[in-house]
């Protein structure tokens, strides 16, 4: 990326190249800095204007979610997940209570199964607005923030009248949901999904298009495949550096198997494959594959309970189980060890947060410091899943 | 698939001595010898397609005292490599045992940081918050606690610090119920009314 003389130049320059020096200048980004989504804080050693290195610090958002896991029962854990990636809460329960199912054996009522898949697609379209939202922000245009916050504001309404909460819903249970959903809400989540197919072909003519987007999104930043496998990154990550992968499809849980939907890889259409542009057109194409879902649930949807029998003190047998489900952000694992207790012996959490700011001093020598404001966004990190 | 990988191992590395823990209910898993982690997950990488390290996950067993009719049994640590193949859609959770060790003398292995670069942060993570040296990491600090922070909180016997850089940790007016407490299951017998965090 550094700028070289040509021969003419040089003997034309009044100054003489090595006189001319350049200091390393150490720059910190955060912790209370906009573009880092969170508490990141991202040491920078800048040669000019350029990166020659940046080291990520991370766990100013500790809590210890492993060690809460352990000290409180297979339902209290519930609320402690739902505030690792709060932008994505209904995804995060998701996971843990396919886990503890799966050692149960319980089965869950299909119209639970079908209201799961409805609220955690919701999610994703909610989580990946988000993602449109603060990522235009990041790279200097405000509008398109208002427009992604007018519809995830319905899908937040949705889930308030579900569960009582907007963020943190504590909705999905060991066993089924907590609380029916009935024919007025289902009559509005599809008039919304007609309207989401609209709004994300507006969204990618307003941003996605625009020059200066691309002219800062293209060839910026590029994650390609081999790097993606060496850190083991996951989710629109991955896939958009081409890669055809998605558990919903690859490892199917739930009811995903009788879904018909297609997923979006990067394509390299603007400038290299795994490039912050790449990243960007997948997650709005995700948000129509999950549009398509809804519609299928929709039309699909059984009466029915919608919750399954479950034991009141549940106490899974001796196991141990590596469950992982597609997230928003990429792949969420739990590693649930059981002893036979009411709590478990041992959680741990595989979050694609952490492997995708891991990533970041691989990518970041070579970029100017506001590529790397457009790096960070795009990779789209939630600091509450990065720390636990 | 898992016992034809295990006779793999053992063919191309009989020292590791891998066996295969068969699970009824959720997921089987083989354990290794700690000494050949690092060839082991050579072989598994370049031989057979688990080219994606996802996590390290560790696990803390602490001694068991002898009952009637169960012997003693010595405290170990577990250290869980929990490997992908995306190519052949599988999945592995790759096991060595450790001992405990002491804060001064940590339980030791070798990292696995040049097969995999995701190994790096987890690593890490692992030494923070469960005391494991990892031998030739290029950058073994803490990551998730501060640096001066003492003790490894996932070890079952862990106790809080009192107070951290002239703070205290856990003032008594900011307590939860005791029964909410971390620790109170371990340290059932040193719970007192007075007491509740054992310290």
């Amino acid at each position: 990326m550094s700028y070289e003389l040509t021969p003419e130049e040089k003997s034309e320059s009044p100054v003489k190249e090595d006189k001319i020096k350049s200091d390393i200048l150490t720059v910190n980004m955060g912790p209370q800095h906009p573009s880092t989504h969170g508490v990141l804080r991202v040491e920078i050693k800048t040669d000019s204007e350029i990166v020659t290195e940046a080291i990520p610090h991370i766990g100013y958002l500790h809590r210890c979610f492993e060690k809460h896991a352990e000290n409180v029962d297979f339902r209290g854990v519930l609320p402690f997940a739902d505030r690792m990636d709060y932008l994505a809460a209904m995804n995060m329960e998701w996971g843990w209570c396919l886990a503890v199912e799966k050692l149960l054996k319980v089965e869950v009522p299909r119209r639970a199964e079908f209201i799961r898949v409805i609220v955690a697609e919701l999610n994703r379209i909610a989580s990946h607005l988000m993602f449109f939202g603060t990522y235009s922000i990041d790279l200097g245009a405000f509008t398109p923030f208002l427009y992604a916050f007018q519809e995830r504001e319905f899908i937040l309404r949705i889930f308030e009248e579900l569960s009582g909460a907007r963020l943190l819903y504590n909705y999905i249970w060991v066993g089924g949901v907590w609380n029916d959903i009935n024919d007025d809400q289902l009559k509005r989540i599809s008039s919304f999904v007609t309207r989401m197919e609209g709004e994300v072909e507006k969204y990618h003519n307003l941003v996605g298009l625009n020059k200066i987007f691309v002219e800062r999104t293209a060839n910026v930043g590029i994650m390609n495949e081999e790097l993606c496998f060496d850190y083991g990154a996951t989710g629109p990550v991955l896939r958009g550096a081409g890669v055809n992968w998605d558990l919903r499809k690859n490892r199917p849980y739930g009811i995903y198997p009788e879904f018909d939907f297609n997923i979006p890889v990067g394509t390299g259409e603007k400038g290299t494959l795994g490039d912050c542009w790449d990243r960007y057109w997948v997650r709005m194409r995700e948000i129509l594959e999950s549009v398509k879902i809804i519609r299928q649930c929709l039309d699909g949807i059984e009466s029915g309970p919608v919750m399954g029998k479950v034991s009141k003190i549940i106490k899974p047998p001796k196991a141990e189980i590596f469950l992982r489900t597609e997230c928003p952000r990429g792949e969420l694992g739990y590693h649930l060890i059981t002893d036979g207790n009411k709590e478990a012996y041992r959680v741990k959490v595989k979050s694609s947060c952490f492997t995708h700011v891991s990533m970041l001093p691989a990518v970041s020598p070579g970029l100017m410091i506001a590529d790397l404001v457009a790096t960070i966004g795009s990779i789209d990190i939630v600091l509450g899943e990065v720390d636990r | 698939m898992l016992e034809e990988i295990v006779e793999a191992i053992n063919k191309k590395i009989p020292e590791a001595n891998a066996t295969l823990n068969k699970a009824e209910i959720g997921d089987s898993t083989i354990n290794v010898d700690s000494k050949y982690i690092l060839p082991v997950c050579k072989f598994l990488k370049t031989e057979k397609y688990f080219n994606v390290l996802q996590v390290v996950s560790t696990v803390d067993y602490l001694p068991v005292e002898e009952k009637e009719g169960q012997p003693a049994q010595e405290g170990y640590i577990e250290v869980c490599y929990i490997l992908a193949s995306y190519s052949k859609n599988l999945e592995l959770i790759l096991k060595a045992k450790l001992p405990r060790g002491s804060a001064e003398n940590l339980p030791k292995i070798d990292s696995v940081c040049s097969l995999w670069s995701a190994a790096n942060f987890q690593e890490r993570e692992a030494y923070d918050m469960m005391g494991i040296d990892f031998v030739g990491h290029p950058d073994l600090r803490r990551i998730l606690t501060s640096q001066n922070w003492e003790g490894h909180p996932l070890r079952k016997d862990y106790v809080v610090q009192e107070v951290f850089n002239g703070m205290v940790v856990n003032p008594p007016e900011k307590m939860n119920l005791p029964d909410q407490q971390f620790g109170v299951k371990n340290n059932a017998n040193s719970m007192s009314n007075k007491n509740p965090m054992g310290m």
